[in-house]
């Protein structure tokens, strides 16, 4: 009798241990929660609203799939065939017009790049890779990807680049060339936009006393 | 027995006997400590009710007005109550019922009186919600005579809010310094700010006393990295353990957010931060009325007042819309990245599940929803 008491308080302690701390915290950390709570969001938040002034194409890339703004409507004088109506080669000469001339590549180092590396002198209207194939203007990233894969990982997943509109779903995205000018694709130096004049005054005084 | 106590005990009618009131707290009634001898002995209810009766007296068979007007008292002393409450009610007097005051003012009072004695918002429901809301919108119209927009949009289910910030990606431009300013109000005079980008040297790692978060020279400077600090959002937070009187809380979109009307000004929360992430007005909060973001959330850019604390909320008022926070659609290199961790799609969880990533001051164990990596 006083064996089967043992056992039931013993059972019963037991019990209130294992549920007792559940509810409080119910994960011990926060990848705990983030884990025993994914799940793919589907809520009332969306971005369609503030994505709808921008024009954007879909892409697929690997199991990712997301907007891109698209790009050809952005160039101003796209497209390029109303003046390249001729090859590159046979345009080339002392009486055609002089164009692009604002344009620097300031991109890798001669050796490895030039013009042709990404335009296609004879179809100016498209964009070729390394080893000639056509690419559309819209899907220029898939040219940068030939040497940055890195990047284009990172670019893919969302690690790299940013955001066009909010964080709730449909995911869209800045493609390369949104930020990066493909002719001279790194950021510049400036002074930073913001100076906090108050910290400064407050630490001179400090370190006056 | 209770003679020979030593110790003084409260007397409540349990006991039959009990002492003159004569008694001091040594517990003899005589002898060392002077008390007058013994008068006729009461019995324990009779002491109750004498006792009673001398301190609060006829009040207990009184009630309302009674207990105010119906008291014995000098003339001197019933001049000054007079005096006294006749300025208030002649005050409240012409605010409320004066035809010359407008209706405005009126208003006024009326909306400043409900909004002192509202409740906390973390317990208010949702009507409760609007109707603070609704006020302190008519309220900003009758002093400035500008329409302000504000929301008390709830935590959205099935959104857990959280940050990632690239340190490779960062240069240190501060557009996101600027953006936070612009979006959240924040005083222009102390310059206040919730972002700060710490600028340090390359190959020192993070040595916060070392680092400059103040710099102004061209950025990024030769040898440096930056980094960003701000509120974390903490899934622990310690500033929301201190607060004294609960007006600071988790939200359950994982946001730490501020009830701007309930906070006391304590700054316990301040010190409580190992991030140095909470701001304190230690004067009235002023922003030129052309600068000031009228989209505002009741948790989040609102005006705030001298005295009260504030700091990131992620930008509540875009966030819960669906819109990133004003610093990531600020950054000019994408260093910053925002999303829901709960959902497996989200950009931020790949980054978590795909980059090296780590907190800050991990081992407090404050768990903060702000992670750091690199490229």
């Amino acid at each position: 009798m006083k064996n089967r008491t043992l056992i039931y308080s013993v059972v019963l302690l037991l019990g209130i241990f294992l549920f007792s701390c559940k509810e409080e915290g119910k994960y011990h950390s926060i990848s705990d929660k983030i884990e025993g709570e994914s799940k793919p969001y589907h809520g009332i938040l969306t971005s369609e609203e503030l994505l709808a002034d921008t024009e954007l194409i879909e892409i697929t890339e690997g199991e990712h799939t997301f907007l891109i703004p698209e790009r050809k409507g952005q160039i101003k004088s796209f497209a390029c065939i109303e003046c390249h109506s001729k090859p590159v080669s046979q345009m080339m000469g002392k009486d055609a017009p002089k164009a692009h001339w604002n344009i620097k590549l300031n991109h890798a180092n001669s050796d490895a790049m030039n013009c042709a590396t990404c335009h296609n002198g004879e179809e100016m209207n498209q964009l070729n890779t390394l080893t000639g194939k056509n690419i559309d203007f819209n899907l220029s990233y898939k040219l940068c990807a030939q040497c940055h894969s890195s990047q284009f990982e990172d670019w893919k997943g969302g690690a790299h680049g940013k955001k066009v509109a909010g964080w709730a779903p449909p995911r869209a995205s800045n493609t390369c060339v949104n930020c990066h000018n493909p002719h001279s694709p790194s950021f510049e130096k400036r002074w930073p936009v913001q100076f906090n004049t108050k910290t400064a005054i407050e630490r001179n005084e400090g370190l006056g006393h | 027995m209770s003679d020979n106590k030593k110790w003084f005990s409260l007397d409540l009618g349990l006991n039959n006997k009990k002492e003159s009131s004569g008694s001091c707290g040594c517990g003899k009634s005589e002898g060392s400590c002077n008390s007058s001898p013994k008068e006729e002995e009461l019995s324990a209810d009779e002491f109750y009710e004498a006792a009673i009766n001398a301190s609060i007296g006829e009040e207990r068979h009184r009630d309302g007005f009674e207990q105010v007007f119906d008291v014995k008292m000098d003339r001197r002393s019933a001049f000054k109550k007079l005096t006294a409450s006749l300025l208030i009610g002649a005050g409240a007097v012409t605010t409320s019922c004066s035809v010359t005051t407008g209706s405005d003012t009126k208003e006024k009072a009326q909306i400043g009186w409900e909004e002192q004695f509202k409740g906390n918002y973390k317990l208010m429901t949702d009507e409760e919600k609007q109707g603070t809301i609704n006020r302190l919108m008519r309220s900003y119209e009758l002093r400035t005579d500008k329409k302000i927009n504000m929301t008390a949009e709830n935590a959205a289910e099935d959104v857990l809010f959280g940050y990632a910030f690239n340190i490779s990606k960062c240069q240190g431009y501060m557009n996101c310094v600027s953006a936070c300013v612009e979006e959240n109000n924040q005083d222009r005079n102390s310059e206040m700010q919730y972002i700060r980008i710490h600028e340090m040297k390359d190959g020192e790692g993070f040595k916060f006393d070392k680092a400059d978060d103040n710099y102004y020279h061209e950025v990024p400077a030769e040898g440096h990295f930056y980094m960003g600090t701000q509120c974390f959002h903490c899934d622990n937070p310690p500033c929301v353990e201190v607060c004294p009187v609960q007006a600071t809380w988790k939200e359950e979109d994982g946001l730490v957010v501020i009830d701007y009307d309930w906070c006391v000004g304590c700054r316990y929360c301040m010190a409580a931060c190992p991030y140095d992430g909470r701001r304190f007005n230690w004067s009235k909060p002023e922003v030129p009325e052309n600068e000031v973001n009228k989209n505002q959330h009741y948790l989040g850019n609102r005006m705030r007042k001298k005295g009260v604390m504030e700091k990131c909320t992620f930008c509540v008022q875009r966030t819960r819309k669906g819109k990133n926070p004003a610093c990531v659609e600020a950054c000019p290199t994408g260093a910053r990245i925002f999303g829901n961790l709960l959902d497996p799609n989200s950009t931020i969880r790949w980054v978590l599940e795909n980059k090296k990533v780590f907190r800050l001051k991990e081992d407090l164990g404050t768990e903060p929803k702000f992670w750091y990596f690199m490229d």
